[in-house]
C-alpha cells in the first residue's frame, strides 16, 4: 500500500518567489489498482510521480511504501519513462535480464560458472516475457535503436516487470508513438494488467487514454493562488461504456466548469472530495 | 557552377580530383623550389630533393654500411636507426596510453558521485590550464630526467583533457537511464560502471583519437628536451647538421604511425561497440 | 595632385638612393654582446655611415641564428669554428669568417659529482648537446688524457641547453654534464661539482667568429660592409676596459656587470686587431683547425661529404686544407689587416 502523506513540492528561485509545484497532496494506493494521473503539461503530474518513484523528495510531507519511508528509487518501483527507456549498449535480453542478474551478481561476480548457469535461466525467463509482449526471441538479439518506439516501450515494460515490483510507474509512457501504435499499448497494458493484478500509476495528459485504462482517475489542477497544484478530482470510473462522457466531463471540469452533478450519476460515490474549482 | 551552393552534389571524379589537388600542388611547388635552390647551390641541404629525401629514409630504415647491405631486408629494418627510434618513442607512447586508464576513471568518478566531484573538479579545472611545458623544471626535479617524466610530461598534458571530457560525458546520460539502474536494483557502483560508463565509452574512446596529436606533441617536447634516443631526438640531432633529407621523412613517417593508430582505435571502437552510432 | 604626384616621386627616388643595408645576426654569449651594444651605442652606425651602407643587427637563438644564415635571410652571422664548418660549409653555402673574435679559454667545461674523473666516465651519462662544442670538449679532454678509445663507451644524453643547467642539478644521480657559460657558473654553485676539464686546456681549439656569406663579399658593396663591420667592432673592443662599457654589453645580454667580467675571463678575447690577426696567421690555427674539421667528419657533420676533404678551408696565406675546388670555409684576415694598419 502506497501512501502519499500531504505532500507539497517547492523549488527555491534564485531572486523570485519560490515556485510551489505540488501543494498539499494526499493519495492512498491500494495493490492492483490502474491509478490514472491526468491534467494539462506542467501541472505537476510528472513530480508526482517522481516522488513515488523516490528520485525526488517533498519538501513537506513523506511517500511511504507498506509504511516504510519511499526517498530512493529501489527495486520496489518499477518505471517505465517516455523515452531513452532501455539502456542502447545492451541488446534487448540483455536489457530485461538486467534486473534479474542485478538482484543475485555484484560487480565483479560475472566471471563465475554460476553466472553462467544463472544467466541461461534468466535469458529463457525474459524470453518468456518477451512473448507475453507480443515481441519474438529474434528480436532478443537485437539493440534498442534497431526497434521502433512501440516495440521499444513493450521491451521496456518487459524489463520493469520482470522484478516484481510492487507498483509500476509509467510517465507518459504512450505518448511519443502514433496513434495506432498508442492504441495497441493501451489493449497491451490493460492486458497485462488483468493477467497479473500489478498496481501501475500512468501519467498522461491524454484525458481519454487515462479515463479508458484506469480503474481510478487523478485529476491534477493548479488550484490555489500560489499556482500549487492540488487532486481536484479523484475518481473511480466502474465501466468503459461510460467513458466517453466521464471523458467528456473531466475536459469540461478542467476548463472550469462545474460537473460535479453530471459525473455523480457515472461514478462512484464517496471519493468525491468537495469540489475545489479554482478557488 | 556555383561553389557555394549548399546543395551542391560533386560528381564522384570531381570530388577525388579536388581533394588530391593540394597534395600535388604541394608536391609540385615543392619540387619546383627544390629544384630552383639545387640549381643554385647543388649542395644544398634545406631543401632536399626527392630522391635525396628518399636516400635519407633508405639510409635511415636500412642502414648504410656496406656491412649491413649483406643482411635480409627485414633484419636490416629490425636493426636500422629508424626502427629503434620507433621503438623507444613507442614505449613512452604506450606507457601513456596505459596511463589515461585510470584517467578515465577518476572522470568517471567526478562526474558521478558528488563527493568525488566537490574535491577534485575544481582543482582539475585549474590543472588543466598549467602549460605543462613551463614547468618542466619541476618536472626533472620529481621524476628525473629519464623515462619517468617524458611519460609524466605526457601524462600532465593530456589527462586533464581527458578526465574533463569524461565528466562531461558521464553527466550527459539520462537522468532515467539512472533512475531506472535504481529501480532495477543497481547499486552506486553497478550504475556508475554498468550503466554509464558502458554507454560512454566509445565516445571516451573518440575523445582520446581525437588527443593522440597532444600525446605526440608532449612527447616530442620531452624528447627534445633530454634524451638518448626516439623520434625526436633523432629530428633535433639531425638539425644541427640540417640534415632536412632525412628529417622530412621522418615527420612523414610519424604522420603515418599516427594515421595507423588512429585507423586502429577506430577499428577498434565499432568492434567493441557495434550498437554505437556516430 | 600635382603636388602628390611629386611627393611620390620624389619618396620614390629617395628609395631608389637608399643604401645597401646588412642584417648580421648574433646570439647571446659573452664574445657577440658587443655587437648589440655596438648598434646601442651608435658606434655602428657611424661607421657604417662612413662607408655609405646600412647595418642590423638582429638577437636571434644560436641554432636559429644558423638556420637563417644558411637559408639567406642574413648576411652575417656570429658562429664557432665547428658550426661554421657544419652548417653553412657542408650545406654548400661558401662563407669567410672576417672577424675572429675571441677563443673559450675556459668558458666551456666538464662537469662532474662525487669526484668522477674522465678515465671513470665510460658507463657513466653524460649530459650535453649532441653534436656540438661541448661533445668536441669532451673527446678532446678524453683523447688529451689517453683515453682516445675509450669514447665510444660514454653514453651521452642529448639535453636542450635551455634545460641543461636545471636537469643536472635537480637529479643528483646524474653525475657528469658538459656545457658552457654561464650555465657551468649556475651549476657550480651546487654543493659536490666539480670542474675536471675546460677549454683553457684546449686553448685557440673553440673560435668565436664572424662570418659573411663569400657572394656578399665578392661584391663591391660587400667589401664597404666587411670594412665598416670590421672597423666598429675594433673600435667596440678597444673600449670594453671601461666599466660603463661593459656594464652596457652585459645588459645588451640580460646580464650583470659582475657575471659579465667573470665571464669574459675565460675568454681570450682579441681585443686589438694586432692580436687577431697574430692569431689567425699563425700556422696553429690550421692544426686547430685540423683537429675540428677530423671531428666534424667523424661524426657525419659535413653532410653527404665522403672525407673532411670535400669541405675545404682556404687560409689567409693561400694554403688549403682540402681539395681546392671544394673551397667552402675560408679565413680572411684582410679586413682585420686594415684595421691593424689604421687603414680603415
Amino acid at each position: 500500500m502506497i501512501r502519499v502523506e500531504d505532500v507539497h513540492v517547492t523549488y527555491p528561485v534564485h531572486g523570485h518567489a519560490p515556485k510551489h509545484v505540488l501543494g498539499g497532496i494526499s493519495l492512498d494506493i491500494h495493490p492492483g489498482e490502474f491509478i490514472s494521473v491526468v491534467g494539462q503539461t506542467g501541472c505537476g503530474k510528472s513530480t508526482l510521480l517522481r516522488l513515488i518513484l523516490g528520485s525526488e523528495s517533498p519538501s513537506q510531507g513523506r511517500v511511504t511504501i507498506d509504511g516504510e519511508v519511499h526517498c530512493h528509487p529501489d527495486r520496489n518501483v518499477g518505471y517505465v519513462p517516455q523515452k531513452y527507456s532501455l539502456f542502447p549498449d545492451k541488446t534487448v535480453l540483455e536489457n530485461v535480464t538486467f534486473g534479474l542478474e542485478l538482484a543475485e551478481f555484484g560487480l565483479f561476480d560475472r566471471w563465475t560458472p554460476k553466472y553462467w548457469r544463472r544467466k541461461r535461466q534468466f535469458t529463457a525467463k525474459a524470453v518468456e516475457h518477451l512473448l507475453a509482449m507480443g515481441l519474438t526471441e529474434a528480436d532478443g538479439k537485437k539493440y534498442p535503436d534497431q526497434l521502433s518506439g512501440g516495440m521499444q516501450q513493450r521491451v521496456a515494460i518487459a524489463q520493469a516487470l520482470i522484478t516484481n515490483p510492487k507498483i509500476l510507474l509509467m510517465d507518459e509512457a504512450f505518448s511519443a508513438l502514433d496513434p495506432g501504435t498508442r492504441r495497441e499499448m493501451q489493449r497491451l497494458i490493460r492486458r497485462i494488467w488483468n493477467k497479473s493484478g500489478c498496481t501501475i500509476l500512468f501519467v498522461t495528459h491524454n484525458t481519454h487514454e487515462a479515463v479508458l485504462l484506469g480503474t481510478r482517475v487523478v485529476l491534477l489542477a493548479k488550484t490555489d493562488a500560489a499556482g500549487a497544484a492540488h487532486v481536484s478530482m479523484d475518481f473511480a470510473v466502474p465501466d468503459h461504456d461510460q467513458s466517453h462522457e466521464i471523458e467528456a466531463a473531466v475536459r469540461r471540469l478542467e476548463s472550469g466548469e462545474d460537473v460535479l452533478d453530471d459525473l455523480a450519476g457515472h461514478v462512484s460515490k464517496a471519493e468525491i472530495p468537495a469540489a475545489i474549482t479554482g478557488s | 557552377m556555383d561553389l557555394f551552393a549548399i546543395n551542391a552534389r560533386p560528381s564522384r571524379t570531381c570530388a577525388i580530383a579536388l581533394s588530391w589537388f593540394l597534395f600535388v600542388a604541394g608536391v609540385c611547388a615543392y619540387m619546383w623550389v627544390a629544384q630552383q635552390r639545387h640549381k643554385e647551390n647543388p649542395e644544398d641541404r634545406v631543401v632536399p630533393t626527392i630522391s635525396q629525401m628518399g636516400q635519407g629514409l633508405y639510409e635511415a630504415a636500412f642502414g648504410a654500411d656496406e656491412e649491413a647491405s649483406k643482411d635480409s631486408l627485414p633484419h636490416r629494418f629490425l636493426n636500422s636507426m629508424l626502427w629503434q627510434d620507433t621503438v623507444a618513442s613507442g614505449k613512452r607512447f604506450l606507457w601513456a596510453m596505459l596511463l589515461l586508464i585510470p584517467a578515465v576513471v577518476l572522470g568517471l568518478h567526478v562526474g558521478m558521485f558528488p563527493f568525488f566531484g566537490a574535491f577534485f573538479l575544481r582543482f582539475i579545472l585549474f590543472f588543466d590550464k598549467i602549460i605543462a611545458l613551463s614547468v618542466l623544471p619541476i618536472l626533472f626535479i620529481a621524476f628525473g630526467i629519464d623515462e619517468l617524466s617524458k611519460v609524466m610530461l605526457i601524462v600532465i598534458g593530456v589527462t586533464p583533457t581527458i578526465i574533463l571530457d569524461t565528466v562531461n560525458l558521464s553527466r550527459s546520460v539520462p537522468k532515467e537511464q539512472i533512475v531506472k539502474g535504481f529501480t532495477l536494483g543497481a547499486g552506486d557502483f553497478a550504475i556508475a560502471y554498468r550503466v554509464v560508463l558502458k554507454q560512454i565509452m566509445p565516445r571516451i574512446l573518440n575523445s582520446i583519437r581525437l588527443n593522440l596529436k597532444a600525446v605526440m606533441l608532449f612527447l616530442f617536447a620531452g624528447e627534445m628536451i633530454a634524451s638518448t634516443d626516439g623520434l625526436a631526438y633523432r629530428i633535433a640531432l639531425l638539425r644541427r647538421n640540417m640534415g632536412m633529407s632525412t628529417i622530412l621523412p621522418y615527420v612523414l613517417w610519424v604522420a603515418l604511425l599516427l594515421f595507423l593508430v588512429d585507423f586502429a582505435m577506430r577499428v577498434l571502437n565499432r568492434r567493441m561497440h557495434p550498437w554505437f552510432r556516430e | 595632385m600635382i603636388r602628390l604626384v611629386l611627393l611620390f616621386l620624389l619618396a620614390g627616388s629617395q628609395i631608389a638612393a637608399q643604401k645597401p643595408k646588412f642584417t648580421v645576426g648574433w646570439s647571446i654569449y659573452v664574445g657577440w654582446n658587443p655587437y648589440a651594444y655596438m648598434e646601442k651605442s651608435g658606434i655602428l652606425k657611424k661607421w657604417a655611415d662612413k662607408y655609405g651602407v646600412e647595418i642590423k643587427v638582429q638577437r636571434f637563438d644560436y641554432a636559429p641564428s644558423l638556420d637563417a644564415f644558411v637559408a639567406k635571410n642574413i648576411d652575417a652571422c656570429t658562429m664557432t669554428n665547428m658550426e661554421a664548418l657544419d652548417l653553412p660549409a657542408a650545406a654548400g653555402v661558401d662563407s669567410t669568417a672576417i672577424i675572429v673574435g675571441d677563443y673559450s679559454n675556459g668558458n666551456d667545461a666538464i662537469l662532474v659529482r662525487n669526484g668522477l674523473t674522465l678515465g671513470k666516465l665510460p658507463g657513466k651519462k653524460v649530459m650535453l648537446v649532441e653534436k656540438t662544442v661541448s661533445q668536441y670538449l669532451l673527446e678532446r679532454a678524453m683523447t688529451i688524457n689517453g683515453l682516445k678509445d675509450q669514447i665510444k663507451r660514454v653514453p651521452l644524453v642529448n639535453t636542450s641547453d635551455s634545460d641543461i643547467a636545471t636537469a643536472f642539478i635537480a637529479n643528483p644521480s646524474q653525475e657528469a654534464v658538459v656545457t658552457w657559460k654561464p650555465l657551468v657558473s649556475q651549476i657550480l654553485k651546487t654543493k659536490g661539482v666539480t670542474s675536471i676539464f675546460n677549454s683553457s686546456q684546449i686553448p685557440g681549439e673553440i673560435l668565436d667568429l664572424l662570418v659573411v656569406r663569400t657572394e656578399v663579399l665578392k661584391r663591391p658593396e660587400g667589401q664597404k660592409f666587411a670594412k665598416a663591420i670590421t672597423g666598429a667592432w675594433y673600435e667596440m673592443t678597444s673600449q670594453m676596459k671601461q666599466d660603463k662599457v661593459l656594464a652596457g654589453i652585459a645588459a645588451s645580454g640580460q646580464d650583470t656587470l659582475p657575471s659579465y667580467k667573470e665571464q669574459l675571463s675565460t675568454t681570450n678575447l682579441f681585443y686589438t686587431p694586432q692580436s687577431a690577426l697574430a692569431f689567425a696567421q699563425s700556422p696553429d690555427l690550421k692544426d686547430k683547425m685540423e683537429l675540428v674539421r677530423q671531428f666534424c667528419f667523424t661524426h657525419h657533420l659535413l653532410g653527404d661529404a665522403k672525407s673532411a676533404d670535400q669541405v675545404a678551408i682556404a687560409y689567409p696565406d693561400g694554403s688549403i686544407q682540402g681539395k681546392p675546388d671544394r673551397i667552402r670555409f675560408r679565413f680572411d684576415t684582410s679586413f682585420t689587416q686594415m684595421a691593424a694598419q689604421g687603414k680603415l
